[in-house]
């Protein structure tokens, strides 16, 4: 969104409180959807969730077009639809709700670095995963990704998301990682967490955050989705304090 | 002795000992933990790569991109991190990501991207440095790699509008140099007295921000109002780059008596 827009929706957003009917949408969630943007949205939905306010989940198999971003989850809330994590946490700022207006200016600081990290590495971790590791590809994403989908607009669209991805990897210098790398990064992202989590039962303090919310998303996507090979779950330190 | 470590990186101006912000990083991270660095800056012969700069050479191996370059430093026991805690070096990867995702989009659209500074200030400072029918060439080459990485990783699909991203990237960047001044404070590093590997980062990009003359310089006005920061760079640049600034400019002077087979190499 551009600056005014958001500006905009920004005071939109702080005239009306919550409603009931708040919903999120995202893609079909036994044969569609993938591990990246499942991640996303559960990280959405536990941050409402931690927010204690009400969503509904709805599952549709164009949300990924419905999104103003193209991205998944999005909410739509009274008559505005915002999507991602970072935006839906300005969005409920603006109503009123916050998790991190406790936090001192280092420890919001140290919050938003770990979210990048998070974002930075697991994530792309996982898009990496999904779209160019040939085994995967092949059995799980290009079935799932195209399944709502007649012949051959399935095979259209998995193919020219498999290539916009490859793009980006290539953009960021992930192109020519192999997988031992990929995991090997994954790895350290999940030290670096573990180190910072300690034995505090959340991230900051005892109240969760929104870094808890995404961290909860995308460890609890990667330890419960069937892949072909298992390494990516294996890297993830034994849970004792989820 | 240890194999001497050679690095193949991009020149230096305006005050600083490299211009390329991933150059910077290593040869900062060098000098912190006192790794016996020889620096070949990339100059108007026809030797050595000029892809994948910065590019640590040894007698057996060739390393490229400043982290795994800082991991080989790290395992030839080079380690400018010794002393810091478990959850420091967490606190490491997580604010170099942070930089990566929110700083860099903007200085790379500063430095390659925005036309007046590309046209006036990157190009023809990057083109005298490499020899004739490249210079065409790899600037533009570079500028398109920068202009690709912003727009796939901040764009909107389908489309990719550079308008669109331009102030959110800026705005992001602001917010990232303004997080960063607040963890500094008023120390001298990120970590207590002695520098570390996110202190080479954070002066690898920032430094160049800091000293290049730009006709377009919103970034660069909001980073001098952060004083701690721009403090941050000088002291750096003071302690630890003062004497091979004077180097620098020799290796220069021996690149070209070199080139007329005045000097052996």
């Amino acid at each position: 969104m551009s600056l005014v827009a958001e500006a905009f929706v920004s005071q939109i957003a702080a005239a009306e409180p919550w409603p009931e009917n708040a919903t999120l949408y995202q893609q079909l969630k036994g044969e569609q959807i993938l591990l990246s943007d499942n991640a996303a949205s559960l990280a959405v939905q536990a941050f409402l969730q931690m927010c204690n306010l009400p969503i509904k989940v709805v599952c549709r198999a164009n949300a990924e077009y419905m999104s103003p971003s193209g991205k998944v989850p999005f909410i739509h809330v009274g008559n505005q639809v915002v999507s991602e994590l970072g935006p839906i946490v300005q969005f409920v700022k603006a109503k009123g709700h916050s998790l991190s207006d406790g936090l001192g200016e280092v420890q919001k600081a140290e919050m938003k670095a770990y979210m990048e990290l998070v974002n930075n590495m697991l994530l792309t971790a996982e898009l990496y995963l999904q779209w160019c590791d040939e085994a995967t590809v092949g059995e799980i994403t290009h079935a799932r990704y195209g399944s709502p989908y007649p012949w051959p607009l399935n095979h259209i669209l998995a193919y020219q998301k498999q290539w916009e991805v490859k793009r980006k990897m290539k953009a960021i210098g992930w192109g020519k990682k192999t997988l031992d790398q990929v995991l090997e990064d994954v790895d350290q992202c999940c030290q670096a967490l573990s180190q910072r989590l300690g034995t505090q039962p959340y991230f900051f303090n005892k109240q969760p955050t929104e870094l808890d919310a995404l961290v909860f998303g995308h460890l609890y996507t990667i330890l419960t989705t069937q892949l072909t090979n298992d390494e990516l779950s294996e890297k993830i330190p034994l849970p004792d304090t989820w | 002795m240890a194999a001497p470590l050679e690095l193949s990186c991009w020149g230096g101006g305006w005050g600083l000992p490299s211009v390329h912000s991933e150059s910077l990083v290593v040869m900062a991270y060098a000098k912190f933990c006192g790794a016996p660095l020889k620096v070949n800056v990339i100059d108007n012969t026809w030797r050595g790569s000029r892809g994948d700069v910065p590019i640590l050479t040894t007698e057996d191996n060739m390393v490229s991109q400043p982290a795994k370059i800082l991991n080989f430093l790290r395992k030839q026991k080079y380690n400018a991190d010794y002393e810091l805690s478990a959850k420091q070096g967490a606190d490491t990867l997580a604010y170099i990501a942070l930089l990566e995702e929110k700083l860099l989009p903007a200085v790379l659209h500063t430095f390659w991207v925005e036309s007046d500074n590309y046209f006036t200030v990157t190009k023809p400072w990057f083109a005298s440095q490499i020899p004739f029918p490249l210079s065409l060439i790899l600037p533009g080459r570079m500028s398109k790699g920068a202009l690709n990485r912003i727009l796939l990783t901040r764009g909107q699909p389908p489309l990719y509008h550079l308008r669109e991203v331009e102030a959110q990237i800026y705005r992001d960047a602001k917010e990232c140099l303004n997080l960063l001044s607040n963890r500094l404070g008023t120390s001298q590093f990120f970590f207590g007295d002695t520098p570390s590997t996110l202190d080479a980062y954070v002066f690898g990009f920032l430094a160049p921000l800091y000293k290049v003359r730009f006709p377009k310089v919103q970034l660069q006005e909001h980073l001098k109002q952060l004083s701690n920061l721009c403090r941050f760079c000088d002291d750096i640049l003071s302690s630890y780059f003062r004497l091979s600034l004077g180097e620098g400019t020799c290796y220069l002077g021996c690149a070209s008596l070199r080139e007329w087979g005045l000097v052996l190499k």
